[in-house]
């Protein structure tokens, strides 16, 4: 019968590595865990400090909103839609508007996040709020009231950007991303100058400018749209009955 | 320092049936039926079983600080916290135990209706009464009896069989195969473990663990001449108590819950108590046989049973280290360390022994 061949290192493996090696590593761990203290966190009553990025629930700043509704698109989950609620009173004897805002259904949330970081206000925001069990499923769906959380400078949550040629250079710091935005373009054909598109528009800025006569003699309006004041929300693209606008990359 | 058990029991149940219920007797004018609770023999048998109750509760109360400790430390081995219910943790085995004591007795169909009821009394009865050799102190033990260190090793050997009987009962291919591999690894495992326990009697001189201990007292620690002996027998006691890195029987990768698969109830809960007690008697074994059981500065102050208890909790957590580091062994290999390398080690220590004992440096 042949011999084994069996190298240097695994006759060594027999002693040291199988009980002198294990030993020595356990009780390594073994006085770590007596001088501090065990790794478990006794969560009902000892809870982790959270990291300033933690993302839990979304939280709403309720007057900064202005209800364009973009949380509600980009929300991978499709947990947030817009109720039109009335806006919290301001002073007495002023008429309550009614506004939309955002509702939030928690329990299909998946906390990405992604709500706050489009936001062109700053209104929607992350928070710590992460203890969401609820005993039905009603109680999971956040109404903008509910939903309101107060802000601090930690909670919002910016898509910020630096260029690959800034890399590296003294004072440039990763900035908000603004330059670069989307804006709605209009087919000018489809357009039956219906101006619903002004009348939806969050930051109002849609304008119907008169651009001739037809053939009855009823002015014919074209919507133009204010670069500055726009968010890119997509209202207005979603409310044309006729489909002429469509979102482009404006550089 | 210590206490005198026999003294202090048979004291108090003089005071109890002579002073007390003998004069109320008296008063009674019941003359004869005190003067047979007043008898001698009564008085002693009423004293022994007084005193092996205590010796039980004390053997129980270590055992289940002997879990206590096992899953603390195991835990902190594990970087966890362990028992959490009461001060430390410490009221989790007494809360396992009312869970266990309240659940249904289940008896399966195909099991043999004699032995299987039978098999855990006799392992737990058998476990249990290993406490009466263990001396805690000069004054605290059950008996002291000249030949207490084979007794001892003698009811360790009843174990096997009635490990195979539970196994074999349960009519249960798991439990049978436990059983089997526990009976193997026990008895071979028993000749290392008299061999080394041999060579210390050579030195000393004396079956009794109160002379071992007495002997150690006066001259040195058995460990420090039969370190080898030590270790054989530390390393035959973990596989006597069926403990990782040897609990082949109860392997719960290969085998359910090894032997005791079928047994449920307190019947489980008292075989899994009766594993800690047996862990309880080998880990003092250990430390009466090489580590000077309850040798020690006392300062006129501390018990003697302090030391005593102090040592074999060491020793138990050096079995507990051992399974927190160690795999288990193959079903090979356990036998195969057993036969070819724990033997020769131990009949090489007595060797040492009987070449100390002839020189007469001992």
């Amino acid at each position: 019968m042949a011999d084994k061949q069996q190298s240097r290192k695994e006759k060594e493996l027999g002693l040291t590595g199988f009980i002198v090696k294990p030993m020595y590593i356990t009780m390594k761990q073994f006085i770590k865990a007596i001088v501090n203290r065990p790794q478990t966190i006794l969560y009902p009553w000892e809870k982790m400090a959270l990291p300033d990025a933690f993302r839990a629930r979304p939280g709403l700043v309720f007057d900064k909103c202005i209800g364009c509704g973009i949380c509600m698109r980009v929300c991978p989950t499709k947990c947030i839609d817009l109720v039109e609620v009335d806006d919290l009173k301001k002073a007495e004897g002023e008429e309550v508007k009614k506004v939309k805002r955002p509702r939030v259904n928690v329990g299909r949330c998946m906390m990405c996040g992604y709500c706050a970081e489009y936001c062109p206000t700053d209104a929607m925001i992350v928070t710590h709020d992460y203890e969401l069990a609820t005993y039905n499923r009603e109680d999971a769906i956040f109404d903008p009231y509910r939903l309101q959380y107060e802000s601090r400078p930690g909670l919002e949550v910016h898509i910020n950007e630096v260029l690959p040629s800034e890399l590296g250079k003294e004072g440039v710091a990763p900035r908000r991303r603004t330059e670069h935005k989307d804006l709605p373009v209009l087919e000018d054909k489809k357009c039956i100058s219906c101006s619903r598109c002004a009348k939806d528009c969050p930051v109002d800025a849609v304008k119907m400018v008169e651009v001739g006569v037809n053939e009855k003699g009823r002015p014919i309006k074209r919507p133009v749209f204010d670069a500055e004041k726009c968010v890119s929300c997509e209202t207005c693209v979603e409310v044309c009955p006729k489909d002429a606008l469509t979102m482009e990359e404006v550089l | 320092m210590y206490l005198d058990l026999w003294g202090l029991v048979g004291g108090l149940v003089h005071w109890l049936m002579v002073d007390i219920v003998g004069t109320i007797l008296d008063w009674l004018h019941l003359y004869a039926l005190a003067d047979w609770l007043g008898s001698p023999g009564v008085l002693q048998i009423v004293t022994i079983l007084v005193v092996a109750l205590i010796i039980l509760i004390v053997g129980m109360l270590v055992s289940i600080t002997l879990i206590w400790q096992e899953r603390k430390m195991l835990g902190r081995f594990m970087d966890r916290v362990g028992t959490q219910v009461g001060p430390f943790g410490l009221f989790q085995n007494f809360a396992d135990a009312f869970k266990v004591l309240v659940k249904e007795y289940i008896v399966p169909n195909a099991a043999d209706r004699l032995i299987y009821p039978l098999a855990p009394i006799l392992i737990i009865g058998v476990s249990m009464a290993m406490f009466v050799t263990i001396p805690y102190s000069q004054g605290f033990y059950m008996s002291d009896s000249d030949l207490s260190v084979i007794l001892t090793l003698a009811m360790f050997g009843v174990i096997p069989f009635a490990v195979l009987l539970g196994g074999w009962a349960s009519n249960n291919k798991y439990t049978l195969i436990g059983g089997m591999r526990a009976a193997a690894q026990t008895c071979a495992y028993e000749v290392p473990l008299l061999l080394s326990v041999a060579s210390v009697v050579v030195l000393t001189g004396s079956l009794s663990l109160n002379d071992v201990v007495a002997y150690q007292q006066e001259n040195v620690w058995m460990v420090v001449p039969l370190i080898i002996g030590f270790l054989v027998f530390i390393i035959s006691m973990i596989s006597e108590i069926e403990r990782v890195p040897f609990d082949l029987p109860e392997a719960e990768a290969e085998l359910v819950e090894g032997w005791g698969t079928e047994y449920g109830g307190m019947r489980f809960g008292l075989i899994m108590m009766s594993e800690y007690a047996r862990a309880f008697v080998g880990s003092s074994l250990v430390a009466l046989l090489f580590l000077g059981g309850w040798a020690g500065p006392t300062f006129g102050i501390i018990p003697e049973g302090l030391w005593f208890l102090l040592k074999m909790f060491l020793v138990f957590t050096i079995f507990i280290w051992a399974r927190a580091a160690l795999p288990r062994v193959r079903t090979d290999q356990i036998l195969h360390i057993c036969w070819k390398r724990l033997l020769p080690l131990a009949a090489i220590n007595l060797f040492i022994a009987v070449f100390f004992k002839t020189m007469g440096w001992f």
